[in-house]
């Protein structure tokens, strides 16, 4: 238990001292991501899947969202500079906005 | 000697046209048209039809939706035997007589071959038989024999339990063919095309003699001035020639709850209401068709309602009804076969449509926490990118 909690302790100091801050601001969003999705998950374990499209579009919503955070996050994280070698995290942030319009479009299409 | 029957059949307004059976001018059709609407063969013995007649011109007259009466005896030709297992009937071998050794008339005490048929043998089908009568029926001659497979195939009258067919001079070596209530002795076709053929192993059974006999079974049965011959045979007759026992469909109409239309397309769950009008043959004129056994079928490949039609008025039906939540083409069927009446089959097509994109519910109130959801993401998009890109200015501040 005690070595369960050092490493824990170890992985947050890492992470506190170590990942830089624009990572973290992505992760914070990340974080609010899942919890909207639980949230949603749960309250449609509670209520019932009647209107279908509604759960979906929101939950898919906010997968999506998550997912292009993700990639967000790895297009943007200084580590993997040479894997996206001629795309700027810049140019990351556009595709980034771009996909979330048209996720957007699609969502509010769709939600009913 | 068939005087009777004949008689009635020209005081119910029949032309009636005499025609020996192998008389060289007997001609069925002229350029492509039936002369005759119904037939009466009474010529059990007639080895070849004369003229232009055969058992391929019958079944096309059959065919062609002409009704039949024929009438065999125990010494039947094999042209009637053709005949017969056209339609559906076996006879039973040449020379061979129905009998029966309880249930014979006391005027014949040799063979026992004039049956005395109980009117409970009849079917049970007032629009075929008419009412049943109190007398019995007196029958002489060869046995049938029906498939009870053949849906089209009716056994109007049957042989009691205790009888037989078989030659009556012989003694009895072989197992007879027909027995008991498997022997019938009146059969008939309804066709797909609802033309009629009545087949009676006997013609004696439409004989004066027969009709104005008196009956009494054998081992002291009851005696009865007249047998009921003569209004089985009424009967029989009119509904072989499509006097009684004819509907159809007058009218169908179908239309949305609460208009009077029908819409170019229906809709998933729309309530339907479909309306249904039959009728019934009755002398010149048509009269409503009561039942209360019509059932209507909105079918797409397979039924999926299937609804006893409401009666509204004398012959009118309705129901109403939700259709399903599958969209496609459907059908409302109404298929109505019953015993004596000329088979109903009507369908009409409707397609049916999803809703259409504005028709869907909208602002559920149980939805809400989703439209919160997906508008939160929306949301955080926005403050995570003013937040993303401020922030990143920020920092390229701190380290020049």
């Amino acid at each position: 238990m005690a070595g369960v909690k050092s490493v824990l302790g170890k992985i947050h100091h890492e992470y506190v001292s170590n990942t830089p801050k624009k990572l973290k601001i992505i992760d914070a969003y990340l974080f609010y991501i899942l919890l909207t999705g639980v949230f949603q998950f749960v309250y449609c374990c509670l209520v019932g899947t009647f209107p279908f499209n509604s759960f979906l579009s929101g939950f898919i919503s906010c997968v999506s969202s998550f997912v292009l955070g993700v990639c967000l996050r790895l297009q943007v994280n200084p580590q993997n500079q040479k894997d996206f070698v001629g795309i700027s995290p810049e140019r990351g942030f556009a595709d980034f906005i771009f996909a979330h319009v048209i996720l957007h479009l699609v969502v509010m299409n769709f939600i009913g | 000697m068939f005087c009777s029957i004949f008689k009635s059949l020209a005081d119910r307004g029949y032309t009636l046209t005499f025609k020996p059976a192998d008389d060289a001018s007997l001609i069925l059709s002229k350029y492509g048209e039936y002369l005759y609407e119904n037939v009466v063969i009474f010529a059990p013995s007639v080895e070849e039809f004369g003229g232009t007649l055969s058992v391929e011109a019958f079944t096309e007259f059959i065919d062609g939706g002409g009704n039949l009466l024929i009438a065999g005896s125990s010494s039947s030709s094999d042209l009637l035997r053709e005949l017969a297992s056209e339609c559906g009937f076996e006879m039973d071998e040449d020379s061979t007589a129905v009998i029966d050794h309880l249930n014979y008339d006391v005027k014949d005490n040799e063979k026992h071959t004039l049956i005395v048929a109980d009117p409970s043998q009849l079917v049970d089908s007032e629009v075929i038989v008419g009412k049943k009568p109190s007398a019995p029926i007196l029958y002489k001659g060869t046995g049938l024999i029906v498939d009870p497979a053949n849906p089209l195939v009716l056994s109007i009258l049957s042989a009691d339990s205790t009888a037989y067919s078989y030659n009556p001079d012989k003694p009895i070596k072989e197992y007879p063919h027909a027995v008991g209530k498997n022997t019938v002795l009146v059969a008939a076709l309804q066709a797909r095309n609802n033309a009629r053929v009545v087949f009676s192993g006997s013609l004696y059974f439409f004989s004066n003699e027969a009709f104005n006999s008196p009956v009494q079974k054998a081992n002291k049965g009851k005696l009865f001035e007249k047998s009921s011959n003569e209004a089985v045979v009424n009967a029989l007759s009119a509904w072989v020639f499509k006097e009684s026992g004819v509907i159809r469909v007058k009218s169908v109409s179908h239309h949305k709850r609460g208009e009077v239309s029908p819409p170019p397309a229906y809709t998933i769950m729309d309530d339907v209401v479909y309306r249904l009008e039959l009728e019934r043959k009755s002398g010149n004129s048509w009269v409503p068709h009561s039942a209360n056994d019509v059932q209507m079928e909105f079918v797409r490949i397979d039924p999926f309602v299937r609804t006893t039609l409401k009666s509204t008025a004398p012959g009118k039906y309705e129901t109403v009804f939700k259709i399903p939540d599958v969209y496609g083409v459907y059908q409302f069927k109404v298929i109505y076969n019953r015993i004596g009446y000329t088979g109903i089959s009507n369908a009409t097509q409707v397609s049916v449509r999803p809703l259409e994109h504005t028709q869907y519910e909208r602002f559920i109130s149980s939805a809400y926490p989703y439209y919160a959801s997906a508008f939160s993401m929306m949301f955080g998009v926005f403050v995570f990118s003013i937040v993303f890109l401020h922030y990143k200015d920020d920092e390229k501040s701190k380290s020049d």
